[in-house]
């Protein structure tokens, strides 16, 4: 792919030709802002040609075909499946920006596509390989594993998405012991919420997946062998007070028929921040005694999915010190962060880090938000405002996009 | 920024700047920090803007010249806090988010008016893309030609003076100055909206819902501005007690 510049020497007059071997579908026409590109306007008419494109866009929004002819380039998640694939998964932020752009677009970056290309390959029927996204804060680690469980979703995997297991282990105002186990603690409300979401995003999974075990919850309640999935997670859903060990339940099924040969799916285990699962916890028993994380119902079941026990499926995590307890801002190598027990347990891993925005990446970011009008300051249209966000933002994605923010 | 005035203050006892009306006082172990220092009038205002350090030698006039080869000889007073030498700077907003702050906290300030901004600009941009094309043009999405705009509609043009003759007060309709007509759009503004608001609403919240109903002219700030102009109206017949 080649970049040209115009005369005049405005950086954002880019063309871009479409390489010949490669046939690269539907074009828009190039989107030039009339503020700053006065001049040049009437010089870009003249030269542009029928397949040119929008820099930033591609109309390949399909992860499993995309390459890295699409690096830098935003593609869109259709509406349909914005509310099924994720309910819960995305940055709070981010949400806002699709609600006041009417879209959902995502970068295609190169994290996300190594990711994509390794779980393409990887053989399902050896043990789980484990992926762990790390980077320095605001890198865009969430984003990238938020465009793999699209990937999976929509090559009709299941999808286990945790979107924070920093939520699990701080501001619980419930607590409840374990009616399965004496010394462990439930979170009925986390539980719940989870199960709801697990719901909207696996409807079609629920029917099919068939209980081999017979589950008792109390004295006259059980779910049989053999039973749908769905009625086990409407059970969860309704009866608060046993969700946590419906979601060890619902896991444990899930890990079981995996890699099974009749009716197999695969599973991909996403969770957001897991080095929470070791570590500290800020909750406190009545005797105003520290929690430890593996007393805790949901945090147990949740390690026990995160071993490579089991076959037919991948594990994709993200590091996060946004939300992490007791640990250091400066800390984002995932030997900082997950601790000694941590990185034992996730050891074998496959590293994926992710860095922030090339100059390609950013440029990209730019004409997007001047595309869908969001850089309203007349300088910051200009090249002297362009070279301050670089430098105020340092090509940071989160930090670039809480700039443009108010600008 | 505690710390570039303490610098200042220090730079001035060095250099024996500091006059004998001065309203800083160094006790031995703590430096009482002054708002307005004062500086000799030797010193030189420093120049933040980048276009004037980019002309090249040969289009300076000859009274550029001058200046620069006296700002080589001469020390210059530091710069404040809230000059920059940004593209984005607006000395507008500046002035609003010094009225806005409170016991000198002005991160909590700017903060509230970017998120004010912000605000303002997501609920312009959503309309605008829910828009139909033809209604498209009409919406105005850049947050600081509404913060501007909406200024200019709660500016009042005449205001009045409490002016005492034959032992009564009476209120005179006097002209105002441009200063003091911002003042009283920005003044209005800000205690509109810390004042009646519901006590869960955030500042950067009302303040947006504000700025933009000031803009499209309605509102409680342009309502305050008109009945002003009313009472003056209606004080017509006292003018004439004004002598200046």
């Amino acid at each position: 792919m080649e970049w040209h510049q115009t005369p005049g020497n405005h950086a954002l007059c880019m063309r871009y030709h479409s390489t010949p071997a490669i046939t690269t579908s539907l074009s828009s026409p190039i989107k030039v802002p009339p503020s700053s590109c006065g001049q040049e306007a009437v010089g870009m008419e003249l030269e542009t040609r029928p397949e040119t494109l929008s820099i930033f866009r591609t109309q390949e929004n399909d992860p499993a075909c995309q390459s890295e002819q699409h690096l830098g380039q935003y593609y869109t998640v259709p509406p349909s499946h914005f509310h099924t694939v994720f309910p819960h998964g995305l940055p709070p932020r981010y949400q806002q920006q699709v609600k006041t752009f009417n879209e959902g677009c995502v970068m295609v970056r190169q994290p996300a596509l190594e990711l994509i290309s390794h779980l393409k390959r990887a053989d399902y029927s050896k043990p789980t390989m484990r992926y762990l996204l790390y980077g320095v804060k605001g890198s865009g680690k969430t984003m990238s594993l938020c465009h793999t469980v699209h990937y999976c979703s929509t090559q009709g995997w299941l999808v286990l998405h945790i979107p924070d297991a920093h939520l699990w282990v701080k501001n619980c105002k419930e607590l409840l012991p374990s009616s399965y186990h004496a010394s462990r603690f439930d979170q009925p409300i986390q539980a719940s919420n989870w199960l709801r979401n697990f719901r909207t995003t696996n409807e079609h999974f629920l029917s099919k997946i068939k209980l081999r075990q017979r589950y008792v919850w109390t004295k006259r309640e059980s779910t049989e062998e053999g039973r749908p999935l769905g009625e086990l997670v409407d059970m969860g859903v309704s009866r608060v007070k046993s969700s946590s060990d419906v979601v060890g339940a619902v896991l444990k099924e899930l890990r079981l028929q995996a890699g099974g040969t009749e009716g197999g799916f695969r599973l991909a285990v996403a969770v957001d921040g897991v080095n929470g699962l070791w570590g500290r916890t800020t909750l406190k028993k009545e005797d105003k005694s520290p929690v430890a994380p593996e007393e805790l119902t949901l945090v147990h079941n949740l390690r026990k999915m995160i071993n490579n026990d089991w076959c037919g499926g991948a594990v994709i995590a993200t590091l996060s010190q946004t939300g992490s307890l007791y640990a250091p801002s400066s800390a984002y190598l995932p030997q900082e962060l997950l601790g000694e027990e941590g990185f034992d347990s996730m050891d074998p891993f496959v590293p994926v880090p992710v860095s922030l925005y090339s100059e390609k990446e950013f440029e990209s970011c730019y004409l997007y938000y001047l595309d869908r009008h969001w850089l309203q300051h007349p300088h910051s249209r200009t090249e002297e405002g362009k070279k301050e966000l670089i430098f105020l933002s340092n090509r940071n994605p989160s930090v670039l996009e809480r700039l443009c923010a108010f600008l | 920024m505690f710390i570039k005035q303490a610098e200042q203050l220090k730079l001035e006892k060095q250099h024996g700047q500091v006059d004998s009306g001065h309203q800083g006082v160094i006790r031995p172990g703590r430096v009482f920090l002054v708002r307005w220092s004062r500086y000799n009038p030797y010193y030189l205002e420093p120049e933040p803007r980048k276009e004037v350090y980019h002309i090249p030698e040969t289009e300076l006039t000859p009274e550029q010249k001058e200046e620069r080869e006296l700002k080589s000889v001469r020390p210059i007073k530091a710069a404040t806090n809230s000059v920059t030498s940004s593209v984005f700077n607006d000395p507008v907003l500046s002035k609003f988010v010094n009225m806005m702050m409170k016991d000198g906290d002005k991160i909590i300030a700017k903060g509230i008016i970017t998120q004010t901004l912000e605000n303002m600009k997501r609920k312009q941009v959503e309309k605008y893309h829910k828009a139909p094309e033809g209604k498209k043009a009409e919406i105005e999405c850049n947050p600081y030609a509404i913060f501007h705009q909406a200024l200019e509609n709660c500016k009042p043009v005449i205001g009045l003076a409490s002016i005492q003759k034959g032992g009564k007060f009476y209120q005179v309709p006097i002209p105002l100055t441009d200063n003091r007509r911002r003042f009283l759009a920005m003044k209005w503004m800000i205690t509109e909206c810390r004042d009646n608001k519901h006590r869960r609403t955030l500042m950067y919240e009302k303040l947006s819902q504000e700025l933009l109903a000031a803009f499209s002219k309605e509102g409680n700030v342009v309502k305050r501005k008109h009945e002003l102009h009313k009472m003056a109206e209606s004080n017509r017949a006292y003018a004439h007690y004004r002598w200046w």
